[in-house]
């Protein structure tokens, strides 16, 4: 099977192509908050799953083994469809019908592993907003804007480079122990 | 430290040379207390780029958000003028008619159509005593009293702590001004209505006199597992003024249309049976029967027990004042189903609700 335009998209999302990724959101989410609200949400919960969703498409897609095997729109309906039955359970608050329109193997999985992926970044967040300024910034610049750390040094204000790795050390230290203790207890 | 928190970063950054790549990969294979810390740093960065990453797409999802958010300009069309107006209005107006004459069509045949949907089992007592008396009026012209509120509507309750809160369910009891319980150990008790959930079917209520010779702990526990597929469960109710005995097994563990939140059993349940205890070859609580699907046979529907633990988790967050303190020991769970249901039978109830 050929999803042609389809097929298009993810190649423009292996490129990292950010304007069709933002096209791809505008796209299907009217379809979510559909889903959502009929189904004793709020526009906001469509919101947060609807995120989740594609950020999980974008980052499965990155992966070189990636084979497109159905249309885009299934995949997003039914890893939300999944997404917010999970929820609905939590809260117990089921009262109607979740219709499965549109499915394809896997779907569970793909929610499963979307989830898992939410709750890491949530864990890093938490982790980095434990650790203060500005332990978060220098940690930031460096891992994540690849800053060199004679930048950081300027940044910052430290003396000589040996203060500022010092003190980088110190700050992945604490961050390591913030993180890690977070992830064992799930 | 700092030479060697330098090799991992590098490391982390694919940065090393092939030598120097090597001397590691050599240095982890022999120390593992070292190659735990290489992999627990690279999980750490592996973690803190994949936090970044999703930050900037996050951003990017936000503000692709901003924009389906902007409101769509909307160009005022040209007014017509004169007659031409009104005779669009008039066009108008017989459109909307004919659409609203036709889905009222419509909808009603379907309404005869469908052929599956959710049956609320509660008892309608008015309606079988206005049939009864006009018959009466029929055969004997005598003309019964008029009393200030007839009872409307019976279903079943059941007690779930010793301390007099009845569980039942919540379509039994609503549009209720009041509720009165009765069984035969008990006789007729006046009953609060302390704590609805529509979304889940159960209401809680609270009889107003205190029981003295419930002092004793209830001898069944509310489950707090769910229950197995195929399963054998039973059931009590009032379908009739008289206690009626149903059994079966646990068909589904999904109610209607896949609700997560109850089960199909295939227990016979009849209205008035709403409310009612689904138990378990122990005689715990396993769930509240709901429904039946019309069209299937025996496909009866009960909110399960752990759902309704959750709706108890709100009611004593809600008054703090009346501790609804559930049982904590089964003490008949090596009785034979005859004692079981024996004993059961005086803390099931008939909930009679009246309405003007």
């Amino acid at each position: 099977m050929a999803y042609y335009f389809d097929e298009l998209i993810v190649s423009e999302i292996r490129k990292k192509n950010e304007g069709v990724l933002r096209e791809l959101y505008k796209t299907h989410y009217a379809m979510i908050v559909n889903l959502v609200c009929t189904n004793s949400g709020t526009e906001q919960e469509a919101k947060d799953i609807y995120q989740e969703a594609v950020l999980a498409f974008y980052e499965r897609a990155q992966q070189a083994n990636f084979i497109l095997t159905c249309k885009i729109k299934t995949y997003l309906y039914a890893v939300c469809r999944r997404l917010w039955l999970k929820q609905l359970q939590a809260k117990k608050r089921f009262q109607g019908t979740l219709e499965e329109t549109e499915s394809f193997p896997g779907a569970d999985e793909e929610a499963l592993n979307a989830e898992e992926k939410e709750k890491q970044f949530a864990d890093m967040k938490t982790a980095l907003e434990g650790l203060g300024e500005p332990c978060r910034s220098i940690i930031e610049d460096f891992y994540i804007h690849d800053l060199s750390m004679e930048t950081i040094r300027e940044k910052f204000g430290y003396t000589n480079a040996d203060n500022a790795k010092n003190q980088k050390y110190k700050c992945l230290q604490r961050l390591k122990k913030l993180f890690f203790d977070a992830y064992k207890d799930h | 430290m700092n030479t060697e928190q330098d090799l991992l970063d590098r490391y982390a950054k694919g940065t090393l040379s092939a030598q120097e790549t090597a001397a590691l990969e050599e240095r982890m294979k022999q120390d593992p207390a070292f190659r735990e810390q290489v992999e627990k740093h690279l999980s750490l960065i592996n973690a803190l780029r994949f936090y970044g990453e999703r930050s900037r797409l996050l951003k990017t999802l936000d503000d692709a958000h901003q924009e389906i958010e902007t409101p769509v300009k909307v160009v005022p069309l040209a007014r017509p003028v004169g007659w031409k107006r009104y005779w669009m209005t008039a066009v108008a107006a017989s459109v909307a008619l004919i659409s609203i004459l036709g889905t009222l069509f419509m909808t009603r045949s379907l309404d005869t159509k469908q052929t599956a949907i959710y049956k609320e089992l509660r008892r309608n007592v008015e309606q079988i005593k206005k049939s009864q008396k006009l018959m009466m009026e029929d055969m004997a012209e005598v003309k019964e009293k008029p009393k200030p509120s007839p009872e409307a509507y019976a279903g079943t309750g059941f007690l779930i702590s010793s301390n007099g809160y009845v569980a039942t369910s919540y379509h039994v009891i609503k549009e209720s001004d009041s509720v009165i319980i009765e069984n035969a150990r008990f006789g007729r008790l006046k009953a609060t209505i302390i704590h609805n959930d529509p979304a889940n079917d159960v209401s809680i209520l609270k009889i107003e006199q205190k029981l003295d010779d419930l002092a004793q702990p209830l001898p069944y526990t509310l489950s707090m597992t769910e229950a197995n597929l195929a399963e054998d469960v039973y059931t009590l109710g009032y379908p009739r003024e008289d206690i009626v005995f149903g059994e079966g097994s646990v068909s589904a563990l999904t109610g209607f249309k896949q609700n997560p939140n109850a089960y199909q059993v295939s227990v016979p349940v009849n209205p008035g049976n709403s409310g009612g205890p689904l138990l378990n070859a122990k005689g715990d609580l396993v769930g509240v029967i709901s429904g039946i699907e019309t069209g299937t046979m025996g496909a009866a529907f009960a909110i399960k027990s752990t759902v309704l633990m959750d709706v108890i988790g709100q009611v004593t967050v809600d008054s703090v004042a009346l501790p609804l303190t559930l049982p904590k020991q089964n003490t008949m769970k090596n009785s034979t189903r005859v004692q079981q249901v024996k004993r059961w039978k005086d803390f099931v109830f008939m909930v009679r609700v009246y309405k003007n």
